[in-house]
């Protein structure tokens, strides 16, 4: 079996770990007691936290009858993909999903570029009264007006029932400035004198220079921005009441969850004989259960790239602008 | 003749301020609806700007969809209004830019000052417009419905007029006075204002979005209700501060709703050392492969969205949840029988809401203290070992000593949001039953202000949370000063 070069580095810490631990680590029969409950513990707990999720799928992919009856808890029974085809009726999903899909790629792509380019010009000390500005920015992440207030100022803006809210607002992001301009801060500054020696303007010092040089950073703030947008919920629960049709994804199954288990409530209406028939075979609880899935699948896709950024994102957190 | 120049230069940049101050002035003031140029009768809603009426036509309409229907007024009129507010906040825009060019070079002053004197003709005419569609009205209207319609003569136009032809005056006057642009002078600009120019935008939205709301703390003074105005016939003063307090119903709810608050979030500062603890024990696992997979998936409920925590919740503790099914399964249920809804009920829900939260949050907290475990020195835990320590022994005085420093951090950072537990959490965990006992502030403001409609109050409510937040954070970082010698923001 080939080994992926994670694992061989984490076996060679490992060996290393033994070789230099050795008399440290003299097993007692306490340290067996201790590793087995420390062991266990940590299983279980990670247990709590994948099986719900399997839970669900299981439930998804198995056989509504027996879902019903409450038989599959460990491991699907008679394999079907019903349910998830049957959510292409389901009212009001494929606004939800595209009014998701498309905030989450715009917003993302316009928050980096901001962070980015924010998070370069005050780096650069010559800026007319730049701590000033940069306090300007880094002062709104400690102090708001309040709930209230800023929803009367985004109807004032005409901004409420606006597909433009998810957008706009999210744009200054000061948290992911403090980290680029952080980061930034750590490129050697010679890079960029060369370059302003030999005529290079701002901006494209910007773009030939720092922007590739501070990918890993932006890869960061890009995936964690990406999963607050994909799990949007309450600036949806506070600017689109009564405009349905631009409810994001996961304002749409907390409705979805609260309804009630009618089946048809779920449903668009005219459906033909064949659709009405195929319902019959499946349930309001499973359906829900599909919709939770659907919304969870592209957070366990982009979470192994998410991984990778974990430390990186959370160390430069903690050191402050 | 060099003095003659020097005192030219000092009046043009006087001049130059005062523009300025002028044009910031007008640009704020189209974002507010006290003067809208374009307010030309009754049905245009008082909560709308000039800049709102000229982005968005919808909204210049939104109440006049039945007068049209019914002819009372005809649409064209609106149309003219609409044109109108576009060109004003175009040549308002324009303004701005010529602003923008003055800080340049004498070349870019010259451009600057092209781009503020057609700006303010624009605005001049965009507002001639608006007044004129006011007169087209005033003459149109059904005369049985006049009351209806109530035309209004818009006072923006002159507030807003008189700014622009004062503007025009200006730059006149500092075109008047700039020398002429030398043969072969190129466009410049000083690089610290480059970079502000570049950096403007951004300021603005931030403008926007966060210093502009405290603008809406106006409503705290005002017996407002929704869809309603604000004016010196409903001004309050200080009414609602008081009534908040003095109000039976209002004192205990929020006698309740702060119990609430300062109990879960109690419980988390209280057991903030959970994630510390956990990541040392996850350190004390020699297997590298299994302590990957632990974090792996401890860290994923982090980043899963409340809402589907609540699914998941639904479908593991429901009347048909996991734990139900499994029970019948083997037998603890009998077959007929409905097994509880384990989320319904109020037993225990401050704990059971500190519950869900660290389960989800334990995972991601710890990732920090097992960078900083081993960022810890190694030779440490060797003299330890020679001095005779156990396991337990170099936990309580190697690890967690370097881990302290981080804990301390978070823990005033956790101290200092003591009053902001989320909303999301509440709303989706809330029920009948258990109502009483989860009703943190945030989830208060809310059903209190979007709920129940109690602008004025829910924003006193809010004006507190936002004023003692603070004072909060000062605190903690004074104490960090005073401990530690190190702010933490």
């Amino acid at each position: 079996m080939a080994k992926t070069a994670q694992e061989k580095i984490d076996a060679k810490k490992e060996k290393e770990y033994y070789k230099k631990h050795k008399k440290m680590y003299r097993t007692t029969p306490g340290d067996v007691v201790f590793n087995v409950l420390n062991y266990t513990f940590f299983g279980l707990f990670t247990l709590t936290c994948i099986f719900p999720f399997y839970y669900l799928f299981i439930n998804t992919v198995s056989n509504n009858d027996l879902v019903k009856k409450g038989l599959v808890n460990f491991y699907p029974k008679g394999f079907n993909i019903d349910n998830y085809i049957a959510l292409r009726q389901v009212s009001d999903l494929g606004s939800a999903f595209i009014v998701t899909i498309t905030r989450t790629i715009i917003g993302t792509i316009l928050m980096v570029l901001a962070s980015a380019f924010v998070g370069y010009l005050v780096t650069k000390q010559e800026m007319w009264h730049r701590s000033f500005w940069y306090r300007f920015l880094v002062i709104t992440m400690y102090f708001n007006a309040g709930m209230i207030p800023i929803y009367l100022n985004m109807a004032l803006l005409g901004l409420t029932q606006n597909y433009l809210v998810y957008i706009i607002p999210g744009i200054v992001q000061p948290y992911n400035i403090i980290l680029v301009k952080t980061y930034i801060e750590s490129i050697p500054s010679e890079l960029e004198e060369s370059a302003f020696i030999d005529g290079a303007s701002y901006m494209a010092v910007f773009r030939k220079l720092i922007w590739p040089l501070s990918k890993p950073i932006l890869a960061t703030i890009a995936i964690f921005g990406a999963v607050g947008h994909w799990n949007s919920f309450q600036d949806s629960l506070l600017y689109m009441q009564g405009n349905s049709s631009l409810f994001t994804l996961q304002h749409r199954l907390y409705v979805y969850l609260n309804t009630s288990s009618n089946l048809a409530a779920l449903m668009s209406q005219g459906r033909t004989a064949a659709q009405q028939a195929m319902e019959q075979a499946l349930n309001a609880k499973v359906i829900k259960y599909t919709i939770s899935m659907v919304s969870v699948i592209p957070i366990f896709c982009v979470y192994p790239f998410m991984q990778k950024y974990f430390e990186k994102g959370i160390m430069l957190g903690a050191v402050k602008g | 003749m060099k003095e003659d120049k020097t005192e030219k230069k000092g009046a043009v940049s006087s001049l130059y301020i005062v523009q300025r101050i002028f044009t910031v002035l007008m640009i704020v003031m189209a974002f507010f609806p006290i003067a809208n140029p374009a307010k030309i009768c009754g049905l245009v809603s008082r909560k709308i700007s000039l800049f709102t009426s000229a982005v968005s036509y919808s909204s210049l309409v939104g109440e006049c969809k039945r007068a049209f229907r019914m002819n009372w007024i005809d649409e064209y009129i609106f149309i003219i209004t609409f044109v109108g507010a576009l060109i004003a906040v175009i040549g308002i825009i324009a303004t701005g830019v010529g602003i923008c060019a003055s800080l340049g070079n004498l070349k870019l002053q010259r451009l600057g000052l092209r781009f503020t004197i057609f700006g303010t003709i624009g605005e001049v005419v965009g507002y001639i417009v608006c007044f004129v569609s006011y007169i087209i009205l005033k003459g149109n209207v059904r005369p049985d419905k006049l009351e209806k319609v109530n035309p209004d003569f818009p006072i923006g136009v002159i507030v807003f007029g008189v700014g622009a032809i004062i503007l025009l005056a200006l730059s006149l006057a500092i075109s008047a006075k700039l020398p002429k642009v030398p043969e072969g002078m190129k466009y410049e600009m000083e690089s610290k204002y480059k970079l502000f120019l570049m950096f403007l935008p951004f300021a603005l939205l931030a403008f926007l979005f966060c210093y502009l709301p405290l603008y809406g703390w106006r409503y705290a003074f005002f017996d407002y209700k929704s869809g309603g105005t604000l004016s010196a016939d409903n001004f309050v003063g200080f009414k609602w501060f008081t009534y908040l307090f003095k109000n039976e119903a209002t004192r205990r709810d929020l006698i309740n709703v702060m119990t609430n608050t300062l109990a879960i979030s109690g419980l988390n500062v209280v057991t903030s050392w959970i994630p510390m603890i956990f990541a040392v024990f996850l350190c004390e696992m020699r297997s590298m492969k299994f302590r990957r997979i632990v974090q792996t998936f401890t860290t994923i409920p982090n980043f899963i969205s409340w809402v589907l925590v609540y699914a998941v919740a639904l479908s593991i503790f429901s009347t048909d949840g996991f734990i139900n099914t499994f029970a019948k399964q083997i037998g603890l249920l009998a077959p007929g029988k409905t097994g509880p809804n384990y989320l319904m009920g109020d037993s225990m829900t401050w704990v059971k809401m500190w519950a869900w939260g660290t389960w989800k949050g334990v995972g991601w907290s710890a990732i920090i203290y097992v960078s900083g475990i081993a960022g810890i020195d190694q030779s440490l835990y060797e003299a330890a070992t020679v001095d005779g320590a156990g396991r337990f022994q170099k936990m309580r005085h190697v690890t967690i000593p370097g881990l302290l420093p981080t804990f301390f951090v978070l823990l005033l950072m956790a101290i200092a949001g003591i009053l902001s537990n989320g909303l999301d959490q509440y709303l989706v965990f809330r029920n009948a039953e258990n109502a009483e006992h989860i009703n943190v502030l945030d989830l208060y403001v809310y059903t209190l202000g979007i709920g129940n409609g109690s602008i004025p109050l829910s924003t006193v409510v809010g004006m507190f949370k936002s004023v003692i937040s603070v004072i909060l954070l000062f605190a903690a970082n004074g104490a960090s000063k005073l401990l530690r010698g190190e702010s933490i923001v």
